[in-house]
């Protein structure tokens, strides 16, 4: 793997890690409360929200900031610990929950429904969630002979991800005038999402994230090398299928309450790596707090940086997170002496 | 323990490398299975461990089906060190040797002080473990060949499958793998199926040696019997003598000059 370690990360360098990212978290989140189109002092949010009244500040605070928050930081850490567990199975690192179809299957199924069955609207979550799903188990289905090995994996994914787009495409192309809704979606944004869909990605994002702590020594004997894990009685193929199963339905539940985000599944846990190394038992959880972080200054700073606007989470993932991606890839190189 | 192939038949695809090919290894010696380039030493030793499906045939591991046994307690019998194998270069050495307890542990299971001993020892007896600390990265190509082959000798095999632990060593290093394979079998009494290219360090190391040409098993032995001139010319097609030099237990051998 790239993220080689001229020595052992000391234990301490990663509580140091953590402590970091979990103040960054702290600080974050109440940045993000306070902050937003409607410009509340503190001393206003902290009145509003302790007082007994309802007023507007607290309703904005407690029902818009709020779940807005908790969505962010379930989604970054679920999306990254889905694209982490991924690149073990593949034992590539540019897997990420793309690659299994999950973005292609759900948004093909939340296309067809905005577009064709427009009186659905309210179930595109749960279509979108079964789209991923089903996307996941065709490429699986077409890549199994005997067993599942990554390229096989990540070639169906290909093929099967560019019948879907083809198609999404070519509803989208049919019904150019009506495409706010796919947009929204393609884009994956925060906006307008409430405590009940809060109440919905907890239990999943929850029941995904506690799975994914299962995965982890799975997932460290996977980046030994087929055989050797093999011969350390890992029964290698039934452990992919379990991992990407992990992987895909975190994503799936991200994909379903805030449409497809890119980028933070498949960077993150490389940063992680960067920052703790490649063993799982410290990669993994340090994915999740930074994930987290990641999404949740994506969107804040999404819903601040133009007055009266507000510009997709996805979007501005992918246009920060790219070059500071490249800067830490070059960063590297020269610390490496290459 | 033995472990007995009948009649197997072994390849990738439609490809068939071994045809029909009867071969047994035991507990106890060092066995080494030699053979060109292509012969086929590696997938033998692939199916004999189950890396591999043969397409016909059968192996027995003391008689019972290798086919009935669940993945770990096979790797509780036998560890096989595959001729690539990779770590993510930051992993410690004592952490990967520590998955060789893996066949022993439930999914939910760490490692216990049993487990913590066994880990131990397998360090101390490849002499790794003063590199316990460090991370595979900072360990020599010799070093980490010691490393894996530690990791596999925790999961207490009776008989230990080694897809040429040589390749890639220096020559001191070979060496040194050498008797460390030696020592791990006289001290500890553990099975060695090796697949190697060097032919004199078969000779010297071997109780028994399997030679393989175009997958078929062209004559098996202990050493001295069967790597003679006939066999160098018919298998490799190379011209030498035997030689014993005076002071030496076992005999050398001399490739006519270039």
């Amino acid at each position: 793997m790239k993220a080689s370690r001229k020595h052992k990360v000391s234990a301490l360098r990663i509580g140091t890690i953590w402590l970091l990212l979990a103040i960054l978290l702290v600080v974050l989140s109440l940045v993000a409360i306070n902050v937003g189109s409607a410009g509340y002092s503190v001393r206003e949010i902290v009145d509003a929200v302790f007082s007994a009244e309802k007023s507007t500040v607290k309703v904005v605070v407690m029902n818009l900031r709020l779940p807005r928050l908790i969505l962010a930081l379930l989604i970054g850490a679920s999306l990254s610990s889905s694209g982490a567990i991924l690149q073990s199975v593949m034992r590539n690192p540019l897997a990420d929950p793309g690659t299994i179809g999950v973005s292609a299957g759900a948004g093909t199924a939340a296309t067809t429904i905005l577009l064709l069955f427009p009186h659905m609207t309210n179930a595109v979550p749960l279509f979108a969630f079964a789209g991923a799903a089903l996307a996941c188990f065709l490429i699986y289905t077409m890549a199994w002979k005997g067993g599942v090995d990554p390229t096989r994996i990540i070639l169906s994914g290909v093929a099967i991800n560019s019948v879907l787009g083809a198609y999404n495409a070519l509803l989208q192309m049919l019904h150019s005038d009506s495409l706010e809704g796919v947009l929204a979606f393609m884009n994956g944004s925060l906006s307008g999402r409430s405590w009940s869909h809060v109440r919905v990605l907890v239990i999943y994002a929850g029941a995904g994230l506690l799975l994914s702590f299962l995965c982890i020594k799975s997932a460290n004997t996977l980046q030994l090398g087929d055989e050797m894990a093999k011969s350390l009685g890992v029964n290698v193929s039934v452990t992919r299928v379990l991992l990407s199963a992990v992987s895909a339905f975190l994503a799936a539940a991200t994909v379903s309450v805030a449409g497809m985000i890119g980028f933070v599944g498949l960077v993150v846990p490389h940063i992680s790596r960067i920052l703790v190394g490649s063993d799982y038992k410290q990669m993994l959880p340090t994915s999740m707090l930074l994930g987290s972080v990641v999404l949740l200054a994506a969107d804040t700073l999404g819903r601040t940086i133009v007055p009266g606007m507000e510009i997709p989470v996805g979007i501005v993932m992918s246009v920060t997170g790219g070059p500071f991606f490249l800067y830490l890839l070059r960063k590297r190189g020269k610390m490496r002496g290459n | 323990m033995e472990i007995r192939g009948e009649q197997l038949k072994i390849g990738y695809g439609d490809f068939t490398v071994i045809n029909n090919m009867d071969i047994t290894v035991q507990a106890g010696r060092i066995t080494s299975i030699i053979g060109p380039n292509g012969s086929g030493k590696s997938t033998v030793l692939k199916a004999l461990t189950r890396l591999l499906a043969y397409k016909s045939g059968a192996v027995y591991v003391d008689g019972r089906d290798l086919r009935d046994f669940s993945s770990k307690e096979l790797a509780r019998n036998i560890g096989v060190l595959p001729q690539i194998h990779s770590a993510p270069p930051d992993f410690q050495v004592r952490e990967l040797v520590g998955y060789g307890r893996m066949p022993y542990q439930k999914w939910y299971e760490r490692n216990d002080a049993e487990d913590d001993r066994i880990i131990d020892w397998a360090m101390r007896s490849t002499g790794v473990w003063e590199l316990r600390e460090k991370s595979i990265h900072e360990c020599s190509g010799g070093e980490s060949q010691r490393v894996w082959i530690a990791t596999v000798l925790t999961q207490q095999p009776e008989i230990l499958f080694l897809d040429e632990p040589t390749t890639y060593l220096d020559i001191a290093h070979q060496l040194e793998m050498m008797q460390l394979i030696r020592r791990l079998n006289r001290e500890n009494g553990i099975g060695v199926v090796m697949v190697l290219h060097d032919l004199s360090q078969a000779l010297e190391v071997s109780d028994w040696i399997v030679v393989i040409k175009d997958g078929e098993k062209y004559a098996e032995g202990a050493p001295e019997d069967v790597i003679t001139p006939k066999m160098m010319k018919e298998v490799y097609d190379v011209d030498c003598s035997i030689i014993r030099v005076p002071g030496r237990g076992k005999p050398l051998i001399a490739y006519h000059e270039i």
